[in-house]
């Protein structure tokens, strides 16, 4: 068993508190990811798995040990760290070896182990070199080699992709992935990239000031975000936000802001009448159509899509998806509207919740609305 | 063969730079290689110092001094010296150099405090260490006498070995806070990273000492030993001032011997003899940083 539990974790560093009474539970083989901003306690909570900081109150366990006050070489841990941390008067084989011998394990068992950890991570050619003698791309795999080598329960990666040309990062997400599927080993990700969070995890854990936000598979953390924080951090472009006021009118709900007044999908028991904001993703904005009049004020053109920032109002900005195909002016007037279906109501506040009710399977799509 | 033109452009800029470096070429050659030149020339005569008037003798007083005995034991206690004191200046250094890369609470004062001895001048640093080792009224002695270690004062200064482990002890306290600086500037930019993923893989603090740390300071060690060695070698204010050489010539070396020569003696082409062969000496000491140090600039 290898499940990894965060029970009430607190960390402050003098006055500042980094991490926020944390209750995590990372399930066995799982690939967790933890998002978030700089300074929102990802990284602090990893150095705490790691045993590299200490928590100022709360447990840690992994595999129903408590592991608090274990060492960080007792904990059956590996990490990889965002600069690699190669030893770098060391070869790639004295790198990946090394573990295993602070472990005790006789010179002759180490050669078997290494050469199928860099059969494994292509590293067989490049055993002899130095770190300094290696790519990016090629020094990440030996930090992966280094980590996988004497098969730890759990994996601790801390932005390891972040010092990785595009091309390349992208190269090793799908290596990542492949590598979890085959290992079947808990891996924990620390990551501020959205899109390595979506692509690779199990489940995303979004942290902002401290605080875990929400704990939940990719495609529930886009759909149904569970507060206006997560809502704005993840998706490219960001989802429209947009404040008003939210009314009950005869038993429906009802948002009204400058320059768009629509029906809200069902919302919990939790709305109140009041201020309250307006989430619409841009691919939910329609463009060319519906009762939305505004102007086009930026188009983006990225090859496959032309993504429209529309003024609907002073201070009110729509984004929205259109297709290659139909390039916008800047200054044209234009008409949209925004699917209603797919429309998120959060409380107010920068962290306001969302009042949608959980979506359903079969939840019927409603027509699309607008002012 | 292809010759390259210049552009005129190009050949402002060379003139431009030739210009800015001129001043220091010039000072160079006037205090440093016409010394040097002279050194060579007037060790092929026999001078009197006082009048700097002599006759030409060529090789004859390099013949002389590899005939002495007095260059040989100088050259020998040059040598002990110049290992004894270096090596503790490593040793201590290092060591300091390690407790102050700890995050302990006096760090920023001792930090300060330990360039102490290096910033003192010489003549203060031994004046102090002559009355802690005075074998009438030294504080060193009462301490040990009060402890039960001796029965007797020791004569540190003028009994051989203890004159040369004095000498080095102060040489290395006057000297080491330089290892101590260079050390710690090196070890601030070993990243953490490297322990902490050594922490991870089991290395504990002794093994990480090994593993990271030392392997870290390596190249900044060696620039450390050649720079130090060349200094130590040519130390002369502060063992004159200590021993003067004594007891006797138990603890003269080799730049003692040449102010012996060139103002005691008033041969002013012997000690020019003596200190050309010094400084082919120090050559190799020389060839080895330059070479260690260009290594360095290509990787």
């Amino acid at each position: 068993m290898a499940e990894v539990v965060f029970k009430d974790i607190v960390k402050s560093f003098g006055s500042f508190t980094a991490v926020h009474g944390l209750n995590l539970t990372i399930a066995e083989g799982e690939f967790v990811s933890l998002l978030g901003p700089s300074g929102c306690g990802k990284t602090t909570t990893l150095r705490m798995l790691a045993g590299l900081d200490f928590p100022t109150s709360g447990s840690i366990s992994i595999g129903n040990r408590v592991v608090n006050d274990v060492a960080p070489g007792e904990r059956d841990i590996a990490m990889v760290f965002q600069s690699y941390a190669l030893y770098p008067h060391m070869t790639v084989y004295d790198n990946i070896a090394y573990p295993l011998k602070k472990r005790g394990v006789r010179k002759a068992d180490r050669a078997p182990m290494v050469q199928k950890t860099a059969d494994l991570l292509q590293l067989t050619e490049l055993l002899r070199r130095k770190p300094r003698q290696l790519s990016g791309g090629q020094q990440q795999r030996v930090a992966l080699g280094r980590a996988l080598v004497r098969d730890p329960k759990v994996f601790l990666l801390d932005e390891p992709l972040s010092n990785l040309d595009a091309k390349l990062r992208g190269y090793m997400r799908v290596e990542l992935v492949e590598l979890h599927r085959r290992l079947g080993r808990t891996m924990v990700y620390v990551t501020h990239d959205q899109l390595e969070a979506m692509t690779m995890s199990d489940r995303i854990a979004v942290m902002e000031g401290g605080k875990l936000q929400q704990f939940a598979p990719p495609n529930e953390v886009y759909r149904e975000p569970a507060n206006r924080f997560v809502a704005g951090f993840i998706g490219t472009p960001a989802m429209n936000l947009i404040d008003g006021t939210l009314a009950n009118e005869a038993g429906a709900w009802r948002f009204a802001s400058p320059g768009i007044t629509l029906t809200c999908p069902p919302l919990t028991d939790d709305a109140v009448s009041g201020p309250a904001c307006l989430g619409v993703r841009p691919e939910d904005v329609l463009l060319g159509e519906g009762p939305i009049r505004g102007q086009v004020q930026v188009v983006e053109q990225t090859g496959h899509e032309n993504i429209v920032v529309v003024k609907i109002a002073d201070g009110i900005r729509l984004t929205g998806r259109a297709g290659a195909d139909h390039v916008w002016r800047p200054g044209e007037t234009i008409q949209c509207a925004v699917d209603v279906s797919k429309a998120h109501v959060f409380a107010a506040g920068p962290s306001g919740q969302r009042l949608n009710r959980p979506l359903t399977k079969d939840q019927p799509r409603l027509a699309k609305e607008g002012a | 063969m292809s010759t390259v033109r210049r552009t005129p452009l190009e050949r402002q800029y060379a003139l431009i730079g030739s210009l800015l470096i001129a001043p220091t070429v010039l000072i160079f050659c006037a205090v440093i290689v016409y010394p040097l030149v002279s050194a060579v020339y007037l060790s092929l005569f026999q001078v009197f110092t006082p009048t700097l008037e002599g006759s030409w003798v060529g090789l004859e007083n390099y013949r002389t001094l590899l005939g002495k005995n007095e260059f040989w034991s100088s050259l020998w206690t040059n040598i002990v010296w110049t290992v004894g004191t270096l090596t503790l200046q490593i040793i201590c250094g290092v060591g300091m150099a390690l407790v102050l890369h700890q995050n302990i609470w006096f760090r920023s004062i001792a930090r300060s405090l330990i360039l102490f001895p290096y910033f003192v001048s010489t003549v203060v640093a031994v004046l102090v260490w002559k009355w802690v080792f005075n074998d009438l009224y030294g504080i060193l002695n009462h301490l040990m006498i009060v402890a039960g270690l001796i029965d007797f004062p020791v004569d540190y200064l003028g009994s051989m070995p203890n004159a040369m482990i004095s000498v080095i002890l102060v040489g290395a306290w006057k000297y080491f806070p330089f290892v101590v600086i260079a050390v710690l500037a090196r070890l601030q930019t070993i990243p953490d990273a490297l322990y902490e993923a050594a922490r991870i893989d089991g290395a504990g603090p002794i093994a990480s000492f090994w593993d990271v740390t030392l392997p870290q300071l390596r190249e900044v060690l060696v620039v450390i030993i050649m720079l130090r060695a060349i200094w130590d070698f040519k130390e002369f204010d502060l063992i004159y001032l200590l021993t003067g050489g004594g007891p006797v010539t138990s603890t003269q070396t080799l730049p003692l011997l040449v102010y012996k020569e060139a103002f005691k003696l008033n041969q002013m082409g012997m000690a020019s003899a003596y200190a050309v062969v010094m400084m082919a000496i120090m050559l190799v000491f020389m060839v080895i940083y330059i070479r260690r140090t260009r290594s360095e600039d290509d990787t």
